[in-house]
């Protein structure tokens, strides 16, 4: 019987190579949109890092007889109704408003990559995971940031909270999402065979194949939720005056819209770019990490 | 079987997948045993719960599957009645398992190196260099050239059958002593087939081991097994030596099976197929599962399941009509 004949299996098309750092990088920078995002992106992070020694001066000191100037002229940004430097301000406000953001995303998604990852490998507690997701994602940020301001006072511990919890969710559904896929793969299985615990399997090999979902959100997320951090230190329940942070400043500018306009113009534009800045980085990279969005 | 007690002896094994039309049996009331340093083929078509009996001896079938009765005694040990943990210290440890697709069997984004050493220090504690020698023993085992090199590439930079060592050398890493073959070459070209086949044949005369293979190949089981069992629709249709099995088939589906398989010693020139597929666990015909597809059945057979039947030294057939010479011949 060994003289018999087997037509070969066609094997599956080999899996496409996980794009390499470098690689995508180099995609990154050809392209003109996420070239110029990238560029900003790390000009921000870096002047919010060195923001003392860039600015100068200190935020918070008055100087009334120098108070609304325009743009131009001695101050660059002009100055607010204190006569505080614009400049410097803004230095100080993008610090506290990517530190906001950054620490948001860090306690949120850290939630949500746990909880999704749970969800999508313990079967039996996905159901009640998820929808204890779908609950909380029923709820508007902005109004949980007012019911956690009513708690605890408004200030930038609240809208931390508030923005964790509004990221929890959205970063749980991306995460279980993507598990699922991997968890179908063979080499999965393959790792169960040679009696790996769950907590290695979890994450030696389910979530370095997660990752570039998990990148990807992250970044659009990181612009998201500046935003929306913005929006509640503007309605007051977030960073007090006189704390430079973008979205209060832009909420004491309001009262002067009429004779200084810059006052509120100038975080606002600030905050619009660091986020349009993120979003077409997280787009860019989206299209970077996977190879079969290249045509 | 000779001499002694078994390694593997499953009695009866029931795993049934549920759904809303009800328990599904995948695999139905199986029994089989393989002794130390044999290898026991268990052949059939697609959809006849080869693969579900493979991963039902790891304790690994997906949801919603489960088995609901029988004994899997692997060394005396009852695998069904062990803990998560004990199993767990079984798979990779005592029983290694390899799989159809070494193309997709490896993650892509780790060194075949660090996961050769990932299945070692899963059971043993050994420190970093010591677990890097056993992986790289365990790629030169596998007569993989150059292991060193090979330790720090990427499953993408090897080749089907080089992925397939890999594959066994993870599973061999810890010196099972079972190691169950899931279609390990069916993914593979023929000239690979052969080596790897010959590989494990090598691998079995070195450690000892006992083997199952799963296949849908009659070839492979004829050149590897000293056992076989063919399973039809969840059970064991026939079982016995390779020998009686192969020489003196009684079920009528082991001899379509024979029917399909094309020689090339010239005789017999037109294949024959067996008719239809094999009937999904949902709509089992009442009698022999067989009888729908088969070209002696009665009224009998239609009504009543037949069992495993002895016909001579533990050569085994579930047919009514067996032995075939008895009634026909």
């Amino acid at each position: 019987m060994n003289a018999t004949v087997t037509a070969p299996a066609a094997g599956p098309a080999a899996t496409p190579a996980a794009p390499t750092r470098a690689g995508v990088f180099r995609r990154l920078a050809t392209e003109p949109g996420a070239a110029i995002a990238l560029a900003f992106v790390l000009a921000t992070i870096f002047a919010a890092v060195f923001a003392p020694i860039l600015a100068g001066a200190d935020p918070y000191e008055n100087n009334l007889r120098a108070a609304m100037r325009s743009p131009g002229g001695d101050y660059l940004l002009g100055t607010d109704a204190q006569g505080r430097d614009l400049v410097v301000r803004c230095l100080y406000g993008l610090r506290a408003t990517l530190i906001m953001g950054l620490v948001s995303l860090v306690i949120g998604g850290g939630l949500g990559i746990l909880v999704g990852f749970c969800a999508a490998f313990y079967r039996r507690i996905d159901g009640l995971l998820m929808r204890l997701m779908d609950i909380l994602l029923s709820f508007p940020a902005i109004l949980f940031g007012l019911a956690i301001a009513a708690i605890f006072g408004p200030g930038i511990v609240a809208v931390v909270i508030a923005l964790s919890v509004a990221t929890v969710p959205l970063m749980a559904r991306i995460v279980r999402g993507a598990a699922l896929v991997v968890m179908r793969l063979d080499y999965i299985e393959a790792a169960r065979a040679v009696g790996m615990s769950d907590a290695r399997l979890i994450w030696r090999h389910l979530a370095p194949n997660c990752l570039s979902p998990i990148f990807v959100f992250a970044t659009l997320r990181f612009g998201q939720v500046i935003l929306l951090g913005s929006a509640l230190s503007f309605l007051g329940l977030g960073a007090q005056p006189p704390t430079a942070e973008l979205g209060a400043m832009a909420a004491e500018g309001r009262n002067f819209l009429f004779f200084a306009p810059h006052i509120a113009v100038v975080p606002s534009v600030l905050i619009f770019m660091v986020v349009l800045a993120f979003n077409v980085l997280g787009d860019a990279l989206r299209d970077a990490l996977d190879p079969k969005l290249r045509v | 079987m000779a001499g002694q007690g078994p390694l593997l002896a499953i009695e009866d094994l029931r795993t049934v997948f549920r759904s809303s039309a009800g328990d599904l049996p995948a695999v139905d009331g199986v029994s089989v045993s393989v002794a130390p340093g044999r290898t026991l083929g268990i052949v059939g078509e697609s959809g006849c719960g080869k693969s579900v009996l493979s991963l039902s001896i790891m304790r690994l079938v997906p949801r919603p599957g489960r088995i609901t009765s029988g004994s899997i005694r692997f060394d005396g040990r009852d695998l069904l009645t062990l803990s998560e943990g004990e199993m767990r210290g079984l798979r990779g440890g005592s029983i290694g398992m390899i799989f159809q697709e070494p193309m997709t069997s490896l993650n892509p984004v780790h060194t075949v190196g660090r996961q050769i050493i990932e299945a070692v220090s899963a059971h043993k504690d050994l420190s970093a260099s010591a677990a890097k020698d056993v992986a790289i023993d365990a790629l030169r085992r596998v007569r993989i050239p150059a292991p060193e090199k090979r330790f720090e590439e990427y499953p993408h930079q090897l080749s089907g059958g080089m992925r397939q060592r890999v594959m066994i050398a993870m599973a061999l890493s810890c010196e099972p002593r079972l190691l169950i073959a899931d279609e390990p070459t069916t993914a593979l070209d023929v000239t690979i087939q052969a080596q790897i086949l010959d590989l494990l044949k090598l691998l079995q005369q070195e450690t000892g081991m006992s083997i199952i293979l799963i296949t849908h190949d009659l070839g492979v089981v004829a050149e590897m097994a000293d056992e076989v069992a063919v399973m039809y629709a969840g059970r064991v249709v026939e079982t016995g030596p390779v020998n009686a099995v192969f020489g003196d088939a009684q079920h009528p589906y082991t001899l379509g099976l024979f029917g399909s398989v094309p020689r090339l010693d010239g005789e017999n020139q037109s294949l024959l197929a067996i008719e239809g597929t094999v009937p999904p666990p949902f709509a089992l015909p009442p009698g022999c599962r067989f009888n729908p597809r088969c070209g002696f059945a009665s009224d009998r057979c239609r009504s009543e399941m037949p069992l495993l039947r002895p016909l001579g030294p533990s050569h085994q057939a579930a047919c009514w009509h067996a032995p075939v010479e008895a009634e026909f011949g």
